[in-house]
């Protein structure tokens, strides 16, 4: 009697442990366009999230339990980004995912799913202003990408640096193109240099004759081109072939070999542009080592380092969190970069490590694959750039402009 | 599972919105015959007249009112309307292609008008905080999106029996004979310009309607919501389910809306998300591959057209 008695115990007790396990493993889910225009820039940013998740999972999880990546495609088509966040909060009960790239996608996912459900995001690469800084998200929405106008102010200096003047800014017309316009435009005039004509341009067309012939009509002496790479071919293509000038400066989209290639490497030769800057150090090495290992290619390109830290970020908040609901892990996201905090890095033994200082109830301190990542009360981070150039055909980092250079230069021009 | 329940009907409330667009198409290809190449701009007046109408003033903005939600629908179905018969008085004399290539062009026009008149539309920045349908009276977004499919539910029921009063009477054959012989409606003394305007004017008025319940559902509007792949999804539905039957009409937008989700939710769970990027491009491929099986399976759609309509006539 005794030991059927215990035996129906022992199996109460492995049916208790079983439904402890159902809440394992934890969902979290992400939503990049994996096909559609952005395509070509998503897929290593896609690697970089799933790394993360690796590395999430060797060095212990979340609260101990596995993490399952669930990611959607939302084909650039905000109905279909809607539709594949409304399905993962619903249906997949994820509390908190990462994306997505294009603004006009993830301002509808923020207005009908984020806000309303209560559910952490952080996107690796929206950086349209609005979105965290009118109250929309109510405080739900993050982002590991500085905003457009660190970006911008950047351009400005270096384009000041570099002597540019009667410049011709082109210029994708979205919420991104249209920011970063007004942002240099605000520099500029502070840090030398001037605009001489303002062309936008819509994206997807097969030709831009007719912006580029418009551009050339005020004689600039200089470029910026603001836009996405796909479209950067054919505009600097028409801009070369009707004699523009060779001084050309980019955004961070074109830090790709697609627009080297697309456009020719002897063509762009000592172009140069913008993006959030890998600070050197022993993080962002391990990173990088770690992604080469894995995909055999090199961790170059716009949202691949960004991406890994709103993963990284968002697994460590979830640790931190009281429970795994949206509101805990949304108070939590501040506190991976305690002032006082022990630092952490990148790759699993750094998580593992943190895991375990945040058992201990001690602060930790991320720094990440873009450097230490701070969010402020808008769920901005603001963060160091560089600036890269095309030599030989390749794209090497011509110099950072620190963290510090950085807050130096945004007291100059605001 | 209440979880599935609540996806589901959010899934459905985009199906009754994509259903009235199609509706609205229906009307003007399955039943007239015009080639409305440019259902995404109507989509997009609806949307952003609801949009301007109702969003909470703010300064810069010429638009943002801060009207009622009820005033907004209204609304956008008027000013689509009026855009309408000014676009369809200088185009509707246009057949077939003619009329497409036009009326694609101006689909493209209003996208760009979104996109730059910024001191109107908030530009590429859109609106946002607009006064979104019934959202005062309930406090959970999951009554919400229960009480909102309602709401759908009702409007595409009133317009679906509208539309069928409409199409069933002599009003609705002349439509049919303009579409089957132009020339013979009008050898019998039917305005046939007349008529072809009265259908365009309708059927952009639903499409505007429509535009104006995704807005308000959603509550955040950028151009980014008008690119012609809508114009394409709304006829894939209208061929798919049936062209010249409302009840295929709303059966197509079901079953192509379905196939998109239901091909990404099935990527999700049978690949890893290692192979999710591939994944992403066989989903692309099996919305292709679906769409042209139906067709192959159902030349005139799920549904077709319905040989007799008049209640006077027994077949």
């Amino acid at each position: 009697m005794i030991v059927k008695l215990s035996f129906f115990l022992s199996l109460l007790a492995l049916a208790g442990a079983a439904s402890a396990q159902a809440a394992c493993p934890v969902k979290v889910g992400g939503i990049l366009p994996l096909t559609g225009s952005m395509a070509p820039i998503t897929k290593k940013i896609a690697q970089s999230a799933e790394l993360a998740f690796e590395h999430i999972n060797a060095g212990g999880g979340v609260k101990g339990c596995p993490v399952q990546f669930i990611l959607r495609d939302d084909q650039g088509q905000p109905t279909v980004g809607v539709d594949a966040a409304k399905y993962l909060v619903e249906v997949e009960k994820v509390p908190a995912f990462t994306g997505t790239i294009s603004s006009g996608v993830t301002g509808p996912i923020i207005s009908a799913v984020t806000a309303p459900s209560k559910v952490v995001q952080v996107s690796c690469c929206s950086t349209a202003s609005p979105f965290t800084a009118d109250g929309r998200s109510g405080g739900y929405f993050f982002r590991t990408i500085p905003t457009s106008k660190t970006q911008a102010f950047a351009t400005a200096s270096e384009t000041a640096r570099r002597g540019f003047k009667k410049t011709a800014v082109i210029y994708v017309n979205t919420d991104f193109g249209k920011d970063m316009l007004t942002f240099y435009r605000q520099a500029a005039g502070k840090l030398g240099g001037d605009i001489v004509v303002e062309v936008p341009y819509n994206d997807n067309q097969t030709s831009y004759r007719a912006e580029v012939t418009r551009a050339l009509a005020a004689k600039p002496e200089s470029l910026l081109l603001i836009g996405f790479p796909k479209d950067a071919v054919t505009i600097v293509r028409e801009w070369l072939s009707l004699g523009g000038s060779k001084r050309v400066a980019l955004n961070n989209s074109m830090r790709t070999m697609d627009f080297v290639n697309g456009v020719g490497a002897q063509h762009v030769e000592d172009f140069f542009g913008m993006d959030n800057a890998q600070v050197a150090g022993a993080n962002v090495d391990a990173f990088n080592q770690a992604f080469e290992d894995k995909y055999k290619t090199d961790s170059k390109g716009p949202g691949v380092h960004t991406q890994y830290d709103a993963v990284m970020v968002l697994g460590l908040a979830m640790n931190i969190a009281k429970d795994l609901s949206g509101p805990a892990i949304k108070d939590a996201m501040r506190q991976v970069q305690a002032a006082n905090g022990t630092p952490v890095g990148t790759g699993p033994a750094e998580y593992k490590k943190a895991l375990e200082l945040i058992k201990a109830g001690r602060p930790i301190k991320y720094n990440g694959a873009t450097g230490p990542i701070e969010f402020d009360v808008n769920g901005d981070v603001t963060g160091p750039a560089l600036v890269w150039k095309i030599s030989g055909g390749k794209i090497e980092t011509d110099r950072v402009i620190s963290i510090e250079e950085m807050q130096a230069l945004f007291k100059r021009v605001e | 599972m209440s979880g599935m329940l609540s996806y589901l009907v959010f899934f459905a409330s985009v199906v009754l919105i994509l259903g009235i667009v199609v509706l609205g198409l229906n009307l003007q290809w399955g039943f007239t015959g015009l080639f409305n190449a440019g259902v995404v701009g109507f989509y997009a007046i609806g949307g952003y007249t609801f949009a301007i109408l109702t969003a909470a003033p703010l300064s810069g903005h010429m638009g943002n009112f801060g009207l009622h939600w009820s005033l907004g629908l209204l609304a956008a179905m008027f000013v689509t309307a009026l855009a309408a018969w000014a676009i369809g008085a200088l185009t509707i004399r246009l057949r077939g292609d003619y009329l497409a290539i036009t009326s694609f062009g101006i689909a493209v026009t209003i996208q760009l008008v979104t996109l730059n008149w910024g001191a109107l539309t908030g530009g590429p920045n859109g609106l946002t905080r607009l006064g979104r349908p019934l959202a005062g009276w309930f406090d959970t977004p999951a009554a919400f999106n229960a009480a909102y499919l309602v709401m759908l539910a009702a409007i595409v029921a009133l317009v679906y029996w509208g539309l069928e009063r409409m199409l069933r009477s002599p009003w609705g054959r002349v439509l049919r004979a303009i579409r089957e012989d132009e020339l013979a409606a009008v050898a019998l003394g039917k305005n046939a310009r007349r008529f072809r305007l009265e259908a365009f004017v309708i059927g952009s008025a639903l499409m505007g309607l429509a535009g104006a319940l995704y807005v308000g559902y959603i509550g955040f509007v950028s151009p980014f919501d008008f690119l012609p792949i809508l114009t394409f999804q709304a006829w894939a539905m209208l061929i798919v389910g049936g062209s010249g039957n409302n009840r295929g009409a709303l059966l197509g937008a079901l079953v192509v809306w379905g196939i998109w989700t239901v091909s990404g939710i099935a990527v999700t769970k049978l690949l890893p998300p290692s192979l999710a990027a591939q994944g992403a491009a066989v989903q692309v491929i099996l919305i292709g591959a679906a769409l042209v099986a139906m067709l192959l399976w159902r030349p005139r759609g799920i549904i077709g057209e319905e040989a007799v309509v008049s209640r006077h006539t027994t077949d």
